[in-house]
């Protein structure tokens, strides 16, 4: 076991429960739509014919659309409150269901207001279609911009998703940049909602420099500044697991980070093979003052070349992100259940959470429990208010019951806990309902996940 | 809703979809329908110029074929939305023989498909109303409103 998983003061986190913002986040953006759909309302004097309403509806789909990406892109700006309130999982899924709907507004828009333009000079779709990108000002840009959205929405379908490597995925993302900027002057020259309205101009100017000022603080700004000041090296790597990894990272004054168990930085090694992914792991120990640590399952490509660090090796790190905290907690009892390497939030939880704390490990055989001496050496520690149960296959490999009779015997004060939950999304789907039929209600089980 | 509940995406799709597209076919239906509608509520309200010294350019019986009575009187230069909008009109005994177009919008391309087309109904509509009460073209409300009200003023100085 490693050297820095000496436990520190169980107590140094008050319990102090914080509203979730998500439900303030959502309906100002539901309110923002909203009001875009207003400037249509007061922009459009009357709707006249087939061409009238197949333009007007072009338009609507245009407006959301230049407001949606907007918003696309602010999600992802890694904004403390999302990121660290929301929760940069719940916001990745907003940012994803929201993109597919923008995609289809995209289409949307470009089909009605091609055809609402062609019915309206009685020209053929085609024709009508090169007339608008070749003819009217700053459409070749738009076009450009559109066709790249598009290639991102192919990109991040399910079906395709799986089909592609991540750093594909993520640089024909980063493409999103230029296509918003391409798409945005159109918006300007040819929307006749903002070709006789300056206030409205002024508005979308302030939306799109707003967002893309969040992005440059967030992004860019934030982590060069991080990373100047605590200048990140691997220190060691050691096994944990068969295919499990920590790696402890040193740094100076990590402490300011304000990095909280339950959280994860995005990781980038500086080393051959690495330099170009950064990836989530969580921290699978409260941090100290000049180091941390996280435990990485080597599933293959970016996750097992980790094994292979070599100490000294630079690492670029943007966080804490995550909000699998303390401070969503309502009570001062916790039931912690993970599966596999969804032990490492939970593990540094285990170590801080304050009060009455039962952890439950989920894996296959007692040898793929990475990290499993040091939990047993914090619950002698804590004392007896700590407990570590573990859920293992039986002897022919049948699967242990997760069931809310098995989960009651286990824990019989279940409905009374916080539950933090980590693991595979179909583990910690069983573990929900039969959490839910056990009588936790939906505020008290905390959960993480990047699948989208 | 929570994270973990099962999802139903096919249902949310159907949602989705048929929210938007009810929400759009709201919008529009509430919408004035085609003809007599004034621009909207934020457009800069048309004003008319020159309107009552609308004969500037061709002035009363300025170019006046002594022989038929026929004179143009050209009506004020109304600001529309997309750029001024202004008209002449030809009157022979009592009767407006010929209306043109002296300024409409040309700034790009759009303007340029849209006048195509919508300058001739116009004309086609004046010419059968003898008047300005003519039907806005559609997709062309805001060259309609400044045509018809440029269209009244010239009516009104030519005195019919």
């Amino acid at each position: 076991m490693t050297t820095i998983s000496e436990p520190r003061a169980a107590t140094a986190l008050p319990p102090a429960p914080r509203r979730s913002p998500a439900g303030a986040v959502l309906a100002l953006l539901w309110a923002g739509a909203a009001a875009v759909l207003a400037l249509w309302w007061f922009g459009t004097g009357s709707v006249a014919g087939t061409a009238g309403r197949l333009t007007g509806a072009g338009r609507i789909a245009g407006l959301l659309c230049g407001y949606s990406c907007a918003v696309l892109v602010a999600l992802m700006a890694r904004v403390p409150l999302l990121e660290e309130r929301v929760g940069s999982d719940r916001v990745a899924r907003w940012h994803a269901r929201a993109g597919r709907y923008t995609v289809c507004l995209l289409l949307a828009h470009v089909v009605l207001v091609v055809a609402g333009y062609a019915a309206q000079f009685h020209a053929s779709l085609v024709d009508e279609a090169l007339s608008v990108v070749l003819d009217y000002p700053e459409m070749l840009k738009a076009s450009l911009g559109t066709a790249v959205l598009l290639a991102v929405g192919i990109v991040s379908a399910r079906a395709v998703r799986r089909r592609v490597s991540h750093e594909f995925w993520y640089y024909v993302h980063l493409g999103t940049y230029a296509a918003v900027f391409l798409t945005f002057w159109h918006q300007l020259a040819l929307g006749a909602d903002f070709v006789g309205n300056a206030a409205a101009r002024a508005a979308w100017y302030a939306l799109y420099l707003g967002v893309a000022a969040l992005v440059l603080w967030f992004r860019v700004l934030v982590p060069v500044r991080l990373n100047l000041r605590h200048r990140l090296r691997v220190e060691s790597v050691h096994r944990e697991a068969p295919g499990v990894y920590s790696v402890v990272v040193r740094g100076r004054g990590l402490g300011r980070l304000g990095a909280r168990p339950g959280q994860f930085f995005r990781w980038r090694f500086l080393a051959p093979g690495l330099r170009w992914t950064s990836s989530p792991y969580s921290l699978s120990a409260a941090p100290r003052q000049d180091r941390m640590r996280i435990t990485v399952k080597a599933l293959g490509g970016h996750s097992a070349a980790v094994a292979l660090l070599r100490p000294g090796t630079r690492v670029w790190a943007e966080g804490p992100y995550g909000a699998l905290t303390a401070d969503r907690g309502e009570g001062r009892k916790a039931l912690l259940l993970a599966g596999g390497v969804g032990i490492t939030p939970l593990r540094a939880l285990f170590e801080t959470l304050p009060g009455d704390v039962t952890l439950v490990y989920r894996a296959r055989a007692a040898e793929d429990l990475a990290l499993g001496g040091e939990l047993e050496a914090l619950a002698r520690w804590r004392g007896p208010e700590a407990r570590v149960l573990y859920a293992l296959d039986g002897p022919h490999g049948e699967r242990p019951s997760l069931g809310t009779e098995s989960l009651r015997r286990a824990v019989p004060d279940l409905a009374e806990r916080d539950v933090y939950l980590c693991g595979p999304r179909s583990f910690a789907e069983d573990l929900y309902v039969s959490l839910r039929a056990a009588g936790v209600p939906d505020r008290r089980i905390h959960h993480e996940s990047f699948e989208l | 809703m929570h994270a973990l509940r099962k999802d139903r995406p096919l249902r949310r799709i159907v949602l989705a979809s048929a929210a938007t597209v009810s929400g759009m076919v709201l919008l529009l239906a509430l919408k004035p329908q085609g003809a007599q509608s004034v621009a909207g509520a934020t457009a800069p309200a048309p004003s008319v110029s020159s309107a009552p010294s609308a004969p500037s350019t061709g002035g009363t019986g300025a170019s006046a074929s002594p022989g038929t009575g026929a004179r143009t009187v050209t009506g004020g230069e109304v600001q529309t939305r997309w750029g001024p909008v202004q008209v002449r009109v030809t009157v022979a005994g009592g009767k407006v023989t010929e209306v043109t177009a002296v300024e409409y919008p040309t700034g790009n391309p759009r303007d340029q498909q849209i006048n195509s087309y919508a300058l001739p109904r116009l004309r086609t509509e004046a010419l059968a109303a003898q008047s300005a009460d003519i039907d806005t073209v559609s997709g062309a409300t805001y060259t309609s409103d400044g045509y018809k009200q440029s269209l009244q003023s010239a009516l009104d100085s030519a005195g019919l």
